[in-house]
């Protein structure tokens, strides 16, 4: 079981990517004929996804999968017309197969899904199509006891080791006997040798044989589930069995192919010319116009089900050249280790300057680039495009919109944008809710947008690009955008500022990221109960980005996320404070100035001049509590927190430093000034500042301090 | 995988010496007395080096130490247990430990003055601590060895190094550093 379960991963994997390529296709083809080559990969998708569940006896999976399966099938073989009802139906089956793998730990809610409503929604479905005629979908697919009956020619060729394994052929005979009739059965022993050659452990009998019976061919294929690899089994519906007697009889002896044609025709089965089977495609040609009927159906399912097998193998070849799947602890691995190589290298470097001889220098120094080179080349590994977000948002928006009663159109640019793969994943949330928030509470209703004079079909845009070391992405839309009279309204309401508050408009805007703001009268169940938004912002927060908002009113709101490209990396500023060293996000640094003789001090806090503005100082050694004197000449770092400035006393600056962020533990979780620690060149360890975190700890001490000082003068007064 | 490979070799050892009822003891020397730990829990044993020091967080973190790109924090387990700092000498070792937490592995560095031997002690050489007399809080204390007619104390090195435990202290510390600040002033005031 345990070889299952470390394989489990890998299929879910593959079933999610499936499940992906099969919205997207359902996506693209909206209002129009999907091409066979679409419609293949969403058999495909469903089939894979099958044969997988299959082998890890996930039967509910199977058995819903085989549904969707089979009206794909129908749909390629031309039976059916794709229209925007099918469409929506896979859709859901879509959603509902993803549903399924998310309950693998529940078998029980997992057995309880196998047989949804959508099922009989999908047959009900198919059988108005296919009006009147016994489909093939039900007959075949569900073991409804009205299924007809059938007739089936099995070719049974049963691999010499057979017996050998614990298997009796006559027992599948016995077996089939039981539940059909048995129409007639020919014995081939042309293969028996003679004398010694004759070996008793070993089989060397065929049997041809005619078989009525109900039982669809999924079950009679499970029938021969154990000996299907050693032998060679071939079931046939019995009135086209006669164009596959080369197929039955392929790279067999001359001597046994006769004794099949003859043992077909003796039981009855029309032999057609074999030039009829040139190729598989060709018969799914040559059968599907023809399917009307549940024999040709079957006939052409397994032709083209071993075509799609061909098709995938191919495709997965050419992807295989193209992309290479790595698990991404390996790839996490060798990023830390090469980090341990630049500090290596870094160290090498060092040692072999101080021993000053040229040569050395410079084949350090070739290394080191090299290094530097791999470095930025594993990191790019883990760069994903941005598009594996954006591509569910399609599907997002039309239902959405279809919810609403909205007409909406998405545009999608700059897809190929790269990111970090973990990045990626957690900004999947942040995204939807700001892109519903959008279609809900951005884009105003048909009547609305066509009373101001706008066209009835709504905007929403999603973009992304690069910018100076960071990631942008933009929602915008051309709804209504914010109302500030109603955000500053309802906000004084809620008690979030005062009546009197004199705010920028950003500040505005950002009040619709508090907890539990919203400013829609009607709570919808898409949006409304004020919980996105704050979700948003936390997202983003944890990702170390900022979002901006542009709005106006009646012309629409534009959200501007702007993010880090990784979160292992950053680049850093390094300062000296004492013997310890410290790195502030480069990003939050605006300036570097040396201390003005007129620093007014009073220990920690302090303020200087800076070109006319009051700066705020935070002395870092005291504040911190290092316990190191200050150096002679020291530095004010000038940084950004949100749109206030403020200075930081350190002792040196030793420059910019490209650093890959460690965790700090547990530990260390609930230090606020501190958001990790990155290894510097030398080896040692140096913690990352938190600018917004510390300074705001700050504010807090600061404020804490001077309560006690009114306390304690309010003491003194007594 | 890496890690079930790894427990089980452990369960492994464990068992062939639950056999014998023999187990192995790294046997230290901290703040003048003599300590032992389960050898299964130790990863490494590392001279001692500069490290990191850690703004505001308790005495007893001396900071964090890079262990081949991993950042481990370093703990004075004298001053966790009430005594003074050590005093960095030539001995000075930092024993590097892996912890369950959470299901998760954590590595620690414990500061100690000087790494003796590993003992092999029989289960039936060890007795559990006494309810009082003890040198260090007795929930630190897993149980005391009889080697060579001496006790030796063997640390439970989960409670002593509790990640819980230790992260609340810190936060404690914060809190209570503030506390202590407006008490004195208001000592001050009147």
């Amino acid at each position: 079981m345990s070889e299952y379960d470390s394989a489990l991963p890998a299929f879910l994997d593959e079933a999610h990517e499936l499940l992906a390529a099969m919205e997207s296709i359902l996506m693209d083809v909206q209002g129009q004929q999907p091409d066979s080559e679409q419609l293949n990969a969403m058999f495909r998708a469903m089939h894979t996804i099958k044969g997988s569940s299959g082998l890890f006896g996930l039967d509910a999976i199977v058995r819903f999968t085989h549904e969707a399966e089979n009206v794909l099938d129908a749909l390629r073989a031309g039976e059916l017309s794709f229209d925007d009802e099918l469409n929506t139906l896979l859709l859901r089956c879509h959603d509902h197969v993803k549903a399924m793998l998310q309950e693998l730990d529940h078998p029980d809610v997992l057995a309880s899904m196998a047989a949804p409503p959508l099922i009989d929604e999908l047959k009900a479905y198919f059988r108005q199509q296919t009006s009147g005629d016994i489909s093939p979908l039900a007959a075949s697919a569900t073991e409804a006891p009205a299924a007809a009956e059938q007739s089936w020619l099995i070719s049974l060729r049963f691999g010499r080791e057979v017996l050998a394994d614990g298997m009796d052929p006559l027992s599948f005979v016995r077996y089939l006997a039981e539940s059909g009739e048995l129409g007639g059965l020919q014995t081939i022993s042309t293969q028996l040798p003679g004398g010694d050659a004759f070996d008793p452990e070993q089989c060397y009998l065929r049997f041809e044989l005619v078989y009525h019976s109900a039982m669809p061919l999924a079950k009679l294929n499970d029938v021969f589930e154990f000996v299907r690899e050693s032998s060679q089994i071939h079931i046939f519906p019995l009135a086209t069995a006669g164009r596959y007697l080369a197929t039955v009889t392929q790279g067999q002896d001359e001597a046994e192919q006769q004794a099949v044609a003859a043992a077909w025709q003796q039981l009855g089965v029309v032999i057609e010319a074999e030039a009829e089977v040139v190729t598989e495609a060709a018969a799914v040609e040559a059968v599907a116009p023809l399917a009307s009927n549940l024999q040709f159906a079957q006939a052409a399912k397994q032709a083209s089900g071993a075509v799609a097998r061909k098709t995938e193998h191919k495709e997965t070849k050419t992807t295989e050249t193209r992309f290479i799947k790595v698990e991404a602890s390996k790839l996490d691995n060798l990023i830390n280790l090469i980090g341990e190589l630049v500090i290596a290298g870094a160290a090498a470097n060092l040692i072999a300057r101080r021993s000053g001889q040229s040569a050395q220098i410079e084949s350090t120094a070739t290394i080191a680039t090299l290094i530097e080179q791999i470095r930025a080349g594993t990191l790019s590994m883990r760069m994903v495009q941005i598009g594996e977000i954006f591509s569910r948002f399609p599907r997002v928006v039309r239902d959405v919109s279809k919810e609403l009663g909205k007409s909406i159109e998405l545009h999608i640019s700059g897809a190929e944008t790269e990111l970090d793969k973990s990045m990626v994943e957690k900004l999947g949330d942040p995204l939807m809710h700001i892109v519903r928030n959008a279609i809900d509470h951005g884009i105003e209703s048909v009547e609305t947008r066509l009373a101001a004079g706008k066209s009835a079909t709504g905007n929403v845009w999603l973009n992304a690009y690069h910018e100076s070391g960071s990631i942008v992405i933009e929602v915008a839309d051309d709804g209504g955008g914010l109302r500030k009279d109603k955000i500053v309204a309802k906000a004084v309401a809620n008690g979030l500022i005062s009546a009197d508050a004199m705010l920028s408009d950003n500040e505005i805007y950002k009040l619709i990221f508090e907890p539990g703001f919203s400013t829609a009268e009607q709570i919808s169940n898409i949006s409304g109960r004020g919980v996105g938004m704050d979700v948003v912002k936390r997202g983003l927060e944890a990702l170390r980005g900022t979002i901006d908002i542009d709005s106006a009113v009646g012309e629409g709101t534009n959200f501007r996320i702007r993010l880090p490209l990784t979160l292992a990396i950053i680049d850093g500023f390094l300062v000296q404070i004492g013997k310890s060293t410290f790195v502030i996000p480069l990003e939050v640094v605006v300036e570097c100035i040396e201390v003005p003789d007129d620093l007014k001090s009073d220990g920690t806090h302090s303020h200087l001049n800076l070109r006319g503005e009051v700066l705020p100082v935070l002395n870092l050694s005291e504040f911190l509590e290092l316990g190191e004197p200050p150096g002679k000449r020291q530095n004010v770092v000038v940084v950004n927190y949100g749109e206030s400035k403020a200075g930081l006393l350190v002792d040196n600056l030793l420059g910019e430093f490209q650093t890959v962020i460690k965790p700090l533990g547990q530990l260390f979780s609930h230090l606020r000034a501190i958001s990790g620690s990155t290894i510097l060149g030398s080896g040692e360890v140096a913690l990352i500042l938190d600018v917004p975190a510390l300074i705001e700890f700050a504010k807090q001490k600061e404020v804490a301090d001077f309560a006690g000082q009114t306390e304690q003068g309010r003491a003194q007064l007594h | 995988m890496g890690a079930l490979a790894l427990k089980t070799s452990k369960e492994r050892v464990q068992q062939e010496e639950a056999h014998l009822d023999l187990s192995q003891y790294l046997t230290f020397q901290l703040c003048g007395e003599t300590f032992a730990i389960g050898i299964l829990a130790i990863k490494e044993i590392l001279e001692y080096m500069p490290m990191t020091q850690v703004p505001m967080m308790p005495d007893f973190v001396r900071g964090v130490m890079n262990l081949r790109g991993a950042v481990v924090p370093v703990i004075d387990l004298s001053l966790r247990f009430g005594k003074g700092e050590t005093t960095v000498r030539r001995r000075t070792c930092v024993v590097i430990i892996e912890i369950e937490h959470d299901d998760q592995q954590q590595y620690f560095g414990v500061l100690v003055d000087a790494v003796h031997e590993v003992l092999a002690i029989a289960d039936g050489d060890i007795v559990p601590a006494p309810q009082f007399g003890n040198h260090i809080r007795s929930d630190f204390i897993a149980g005391m060895a009889k080697v060579q007619n001496r006790f030796v104390v063997l640390l439970d090195l989960s409670r002593a190094l509790s990640v819980e435990e230790m992260a609340q202290l810190a936060m404690l510390d914060e809190t209570a550093l503030d506390v202590a600040e407006s008490a004195a002033e208001e000592h001050v005031s009147h």
